[in-house]
């Protein structure tokens, strides 16, 4: 029986297509062009070809801003092991065990911006963990923990893993529940002891799960900028030290009005994060089919 | 016979008595009377002495965006626009606020081609020369009567200059001042055995001897420090470096040709000098010296852990709001001036859209809301003031000042009319002041000497402009 050709589907398929096409593509595609161009944004966009890429090549605090975004990756293997072991031990069958879970993903929705701001408070130098560290008579003076170049990014980070540790949690949560019971009973049986039950067992099960973790979360790490934003007041860090990718070409686009070079920065980011979701992938899922 | 003759002559008798006009009594003189008459006169209505600017479009519509002033000052925006109607009948009005993305929305709003045709622009951030130099903005000398630009103090209205034309209205302005909390900066008063007034819990220093010039600032930080642990509530101007350098340092940032910076010059060291020797005492709270906005300093002094901070008495109110505890200790002492001698620039101005539909419609708007009358009314709304000399002559700004709030009032006049713009137009002022930012955080953190800071910035500030 041939199947006859029908539109309807397509028509269906249209207001989606046009949305995507409206405020996906449509964006991609000027900023592809606004990369070539000298572009304020209040003026029209005016033609220089590579020189925006060219200026990137030769500007040093771009280069410290990607050197600060693969720095910032190493929450990626941080967010993995955190949210794994809180998976784990999440993942009981205990009276109350749900009011954990809940507490645990509260950050997540909690929204980075307000979370910022409250870290921030809390690490001022007037702020509570300086007054409690006094208090127990481990500082004699307060420190200025947003003021010291070298704690801007590690803090950053740590707010990072705050904030997402609930949300990968849960994701492996459901990774660990769809694991059959009888691979723990067999691994009990083979004298395994916890620790080695999770090792052979809890962690290859997860392989799906850690490989959508690991690229979700290092792309997130490559594009973090409302946690540098909100801890550093706006300013990035004294002497650029939270500087990231995606912080710098908001400077340069909205601070600066030098869209053009913004937009190649995005183009930058762009080839990076692709690159590295397909490396992500393929390294992950290559040991998948070893263990295969 | 003779009876009827008698009666005949007794008829006629009554006959001529009743026609015949007796010899009229002499009538009274009727006294004058007065006749009041109204005669009603509607008047021909003159014109309205705050309808200056002449050939308003008819039937124009004009979208004026303020910055930070809504909803406090609603009513007052809604008060000022309906006596605006009165004055330009038939022009429409829209008025929208914008806060903490004005700038963003303005941008955006230019890129998309429907900018507000009336802008409020701050003057002492710098915004009326970063839009007029893009030619977004309508220069003014020549559309305004001289009559009207005389309602300003010259010193206003000749500000933001670019390539010697003004773009803006001078609106409402600040009297910089200090707000000293007086539980750090002085103590909290007791009373000793002997009935003495005693200070304990603060520095012990008097709000009278507060520094009248910025170089002695940092031995008031270090005493400060030294006597209660506090640190000082210090920010740099971030988005305008230069501005600073000029106002507190004296310093010459660009040579007269304007082709080359110069504000690696003694002064220049002088001035960065004073913040690296702060810093390295650790005299100043490093977050807020380089804050991105002013408001981080003012939630520093309104947690009640600063001595002082540095601002518009426009502010207290917030100080109020937020920690009505702090604002019985509040003493307000005038600014520190710089090497200068100039107090600073003028706050608030605005501006016209260069690409508006209704040009006279939009300056008429732009004039009406910093006219005396309307900058009177705002000022006895909140502590700011007004751009006009006439304007002080409103009985309001000679009254004794009450509230904490007020007592910059007296002196304003003379203080604002001191009031100018000595920046240059620096080109490309937002990557200049990128590369200062850059380059004297090296000094002020990095051990790098003042001189060699400013001598990179220098350099890498000329390639740009080259």
């Amino acid at each position: 029986m041939t199947k006859k050709f029908t539109l309807t589907p397509y028509f269906f398929l249209v207001p989606a297509v046009a949305a995507i096409a409206v405020f996906v593509l449509y964006p991609i595609f000027a900023v592809v062009y606004y990369s070539f161009t000298d572009y304020s944004i209040v003026t029209p966009p005016i033609w220089v070809g590579l020189r925006n890429y060219q200026q990137l090549f030769h500007d040093s605090i771009f280069w410290k801003a990607l050197e600060h975004s693969f720095i910032y990756l190493l929450v990626t293997p941080t967010l993995i092991i955190l949210s794994m072991v809180l998976a784990i031990i999440v993942n009981r069958k205990l009276p109350g065990i749900s009011a954990f879970r809940a507490v645990f993903f509260i950050p997540v929705i909690s929204g980075s911006i307000a979370v910022g701001i409250a870290w921030r408070l809390m690490l001022d130098t007037n702020g509570i963990i300086n007054g409690i560290l006094l208090a127990v008579g481990a500082l004699k003076e307060p420190i200025q923990w947003l003021a010291e170049p070298a704690l801007t990014l590690p803090l950053c980070m740590l707010l990072t893993v705050w904030l997402g540790a609930g949300y990968y949690m849960m994701i492996f949560l459901a990774g660990l529940q769809n694991i059959p019971e009888e691979l723990y009973d067999a691994a009990v049986i083979d004298g395994c002891s916890s620790w080695q039950k999770h090792w052979y067992v809890s962690i290859p099960g997860l392989r799906p799960q850690i490989t959508f973790v690991a690229v979700i979360s290092s792309l997130a790490a490559l594009q973090v900028f409302n946690e540098v934003f909100t801890l550093t007041g706006g300013l990035g860090g004294i002497l650029q030290s939270g500087y990231t990718v995606v912080y710098y070409l908001w400077q340069q686009a909205f601070r600066l009005s030098h869209a053009g070079k913004a937009s190649a920065i995005a183009m930058v980011l762009l080839v990076i994060t692709l690159l590295f979701s397909v490396m992500n992938i393929r390294l992950l899922e290559s040991g998948t089919e070893a263990e295969a | 016979m003779r009876n009827k003759l008698f009666i005949l002559l007794v008829l006629v008798s009554v006959v001529l008595a009743s026609c015949g006009t007796a010899t009229p009594a002499p009538q009274a003189i009727p006294s004058p009377v007065t006749v009041i008459q109204q005669v009603v006169v509607t008047p021909t209505p003159g014109p309205n002495p705050e309808a200056v600017i002449p050939n308003v479009e008819a039937n124009a519509t004009v979208t004026f965006w303020t910055f930070w002033l809504s909803p406090t000052f609603d009513q007052y925006i809604k008060d000022t626009i309906a006596r605006f109607n009165q004055a330009y009948p038939g022009v429409t009005v829209k008025w929208e606020d914008h806060q903490a993305t004005f700038q963003d929305d303005l941008k955006a709003a230019f890129a998309a081609g429907n900018a507000p045709d009336v802008i409020n622009l701050s003057v002492g951030e710098g915004w009326v020369s970063d839009y007029a130099t893009q030619g977004l903005l309508l220069p003014l000398d020549k559309a305004v009567p001289q009559s009207v630009k005389d309602v300003y103090f010259p010193g206003l209205w000749s500000e933001q200059l670019v390539n010697g034309q003004n773009f803006q209205f001078p609106w409402y302005n600040f009297v910089a001042v200090d707000l000293i909390n007086t539980q750090i900066y002085t103590g909290t008063p007791s009373k000793d055995a002997s009935g003495n007034t005693v200070y304990t819990g603060g520095a012990g220093l008097n709000t009278a001897d507060f520094p009248k010039t910025t170089d002695g600032i940092p031995a008031l930080c270090a005493t400060i420090k030294q006597k209660t642990g506090t640190l000082c509530d210090i920010r740099l101007t971030v988005n305008d470096l230069l501005s600073q350098m000029v106002y507190e340092g004296n310093v010459k940032v660009l040579s007269d040709d304007g082709k080359t910076f110069t504000f690696n010059s003694p002064e220049g060291v002088a001035w960065l000098q004073m913040y690296v020797d702060m810093v390295k005492a650790g005299t100043v709270d490093k977050t807020v010296l380089l804050a991105d906005q002013d408001r981080d300093s003012l939630n520093l002094f309104e947690t009640g852990k600063a001595a002082f901070y540095q601002t518009g008495p426009n502010l207290i109110r917030d100080v109020r709001a937020n920690n009505p505890g702090l604002y019985g200790y509040l003493a307000v002492v005038p600014a520190p001036v710089g090497k200068s001698g100039v107090g600073g620039k003028g706050g608030m101005g605005i501006s016209v859209n260069a690409k508006t539909k209704y040009p006279n419609a939009a300056i008429a708007l732009a004039q009406f809301f910093t006219n005396p009358t309307s900058m009177v009314a705002f000022s006895k709304l909140v502590s700011v003031y007004p751009s006009s000399p006439s304007a002080y002559d409103d009985p309001f700004f000679s009254a004794p000042s009450a509230a904490i709030e007020d007592s910059a009032k007296p002196a304003a006049k003379d203080y604002i009319s001191k009031l100018a713009d000595i920046v240059p137009a620096v080109p490309n002022k937002a990557d200049v002041n990128a590369i200062v930012l850059k380059h004297i955080q090296d000094a002020l953190f990095n051990n790098v000497s003042a001189q060699a800071a400013l001598d990179a910035a220098v350099a890498e500030a000329n390639a740009l402009i080259k």
